[in-house]
């Protein structure tokens, strides 16, 4: 069985870590698969989905280092009008985080429960908020 | 109180029930890949910016194109709801044949706070006599006008229109009419900045982006375009923060200024105090 289901968020900061970790066992342990895989999988280019332990500590480090590698008055290219859009491109460290972070995460499905470890929630990192996000759950199995 | 003077409801979806509509919108003023987005986002936006009220902009094409980008019953629309986030204008197309009766609706009936005309889009010379009984109407409510000026990314918007140079008849004649040109009339900055130092009525504001990075275009304009001390000496009452949303994303735009090496008192000026005056609301 193959079955996909969206998650929408809204964040309120333009960087910001949303543990979405509840959401989606809540969605495994409903989908009616004992076993196989999930894959959560953001659906836009400039938010992360990335795998750590919900610590304010922990956050707080993440952040401040993704803006220390990607600090938002360097000199980027992705910083122009663009016709295709009517609207001037000004977003790039959002686009260089989410590459640090990646787009999706996968764990196992075992007995209609998520297999993972203790400390390892699942965030969706948004990288040029605030916006409404799309997440997918995507789940594969038996 | 900080007020973002320059904003475009074309995506809240108060007003995006029609996808025929949002689409002539969409192609009208020229910005794709965006969708409509909820009051809660956009609040959300304006609580993270910390922003408290934003000019709303309608624009009527109905000679030029055949509707509204945004009407002025939409603009209503959006106001009686959120009356205390938004601030409402009204906007004729001058060609109309009831373009004066159109004006006096939206002033006397529809509450809206000022006018708003795009003299490239609309395709008329702000300084052709057709405009003076809308001009007039303003002035009998003492409504400002925001005016386009400058290069516009609209399709089928000649800049020609909205150089400085024809809105000088205009503060000429109507010195009492409260007017901003807006973009800071880019590239026109120069001819923007002789206007302002003649005309107190003329104003403008900072929804501009052309080229570069928030930080570099503003840095380029308030401190290489005309000198640091330039607009602290000469402007501080005129210049208005608007970020042209949602071309431009507001909070972006008012950090770059922030950064500026203005004075506190001026930056109380630019995010608020000089479009309460502009609006009528504090002389």
């Amino acid at each position: 069985m193959v079955k996909l289901v969206p998650i929408s968020c809204m964040s309120k900061q333009a960087v910001q870590m949303i543990n979405i970790t509840e959401e989606v066992h809540k969605i495994v342990a409903e989908s009616g698969i004992t076993n196989g895989m999930v894959a959560v999988i953001t659906a836009h280019t400039t938010t992360g989905i990335t795998i750590n332990e919900p610590l304010e500590c922990v956050e707080t480090d993440i952040l401040q280092r993704l803006e220390k590698l990607v600090p938002d008055d360097d000199k980027y290219i992705h910083a122009h009008f663009l016709p295709s859009y009517g609207a001037t491109s000004n977003n790039s460290p959002g686009h260089l985080k989410s590459m640090l972070l990646g787009n999706s995460c996968m764990f196992p499905i075992q007995e209609s429960r998520i297999v993972c470890g203790s400390a390892q929630h699942i965030y969706l990192v948004e990288c040029d908020g605030p916006q409404t996000r799309k997440v997918y759950v995507q789940m594969m199995g038996e | 109180m900080i007020i973002d003077a320059h904003v475009h409801p074309i995506y809240f979806d108060t007003i995006c029930e029609d996808d025929s509509v949002l689409k002539f919108r969409s192609e009208q003023f020229g910005i794709y890949k965006q969708s409509p987005y909820s009051y809660e986002e956009i609040i959300a936006e304006m609580i993270y910016g910390k922003i408290d009220r934003s000019i709303l902009l309608p624009l009527d094409l109905t000679t030029q194109s055949g509707g509204c980008i945004v009407s002025n019953e939409e603009i209503k629309k959006i106001i009686d709801r959120h009356p205390d986030s938004f601030i409402g204008f009204a906007s004729v197309d001058p060609y109309r044949k009831d373009a004066v009766e159109v004006l006096e609706n939206a002033f006397a009936n529809l509450k809206l706070s000022g006018l708003k005309l795009n003299p490239s889009k609309q395709r008329f010379y702000p300084d052709d006599k057709l405009l003076w009984p809308i001009y007039e109407k303003c002035r009998e409510y003492d409504k400002p006008i925001m005016f386009h000026a400058g290069l516009s990314w609209e399709p089928n918007a000649l800049a020609k229109y909205a150089n400085p140079i024809h809105y000088e008849q205009v503060a000429v004649e109507f010195p009492e009419l409260r007017m901003c040109l807006a973009h800071f009339a880019w590239p026109w900055v120069r001819e923007m900045m002789m206007l302002m130092i003649k005309y107190p009525n003329v104003y403008t504001d900072t929804s501009m982006l052309y080229m570069d990075s928030f930080n570099d275009f503003m840095e380029r304009i308030f401190m290489k375009e005309m000198e640091p001390q330039t607009l602290e000496r000469n402007f501080a009452k005129q210049v208005m923060f608007g970020s042209n949303t949602p071309r431009f994303r507001a909070f972006k735009l008012k950090k770059a200024i922030e950064n500026l090496p203005f004075s506190e008192k001026v930056k109380t000026n630019i995010f608020g105090g000089n479009a309460l005056a502009f609006l009528g609301e504090e002389k």
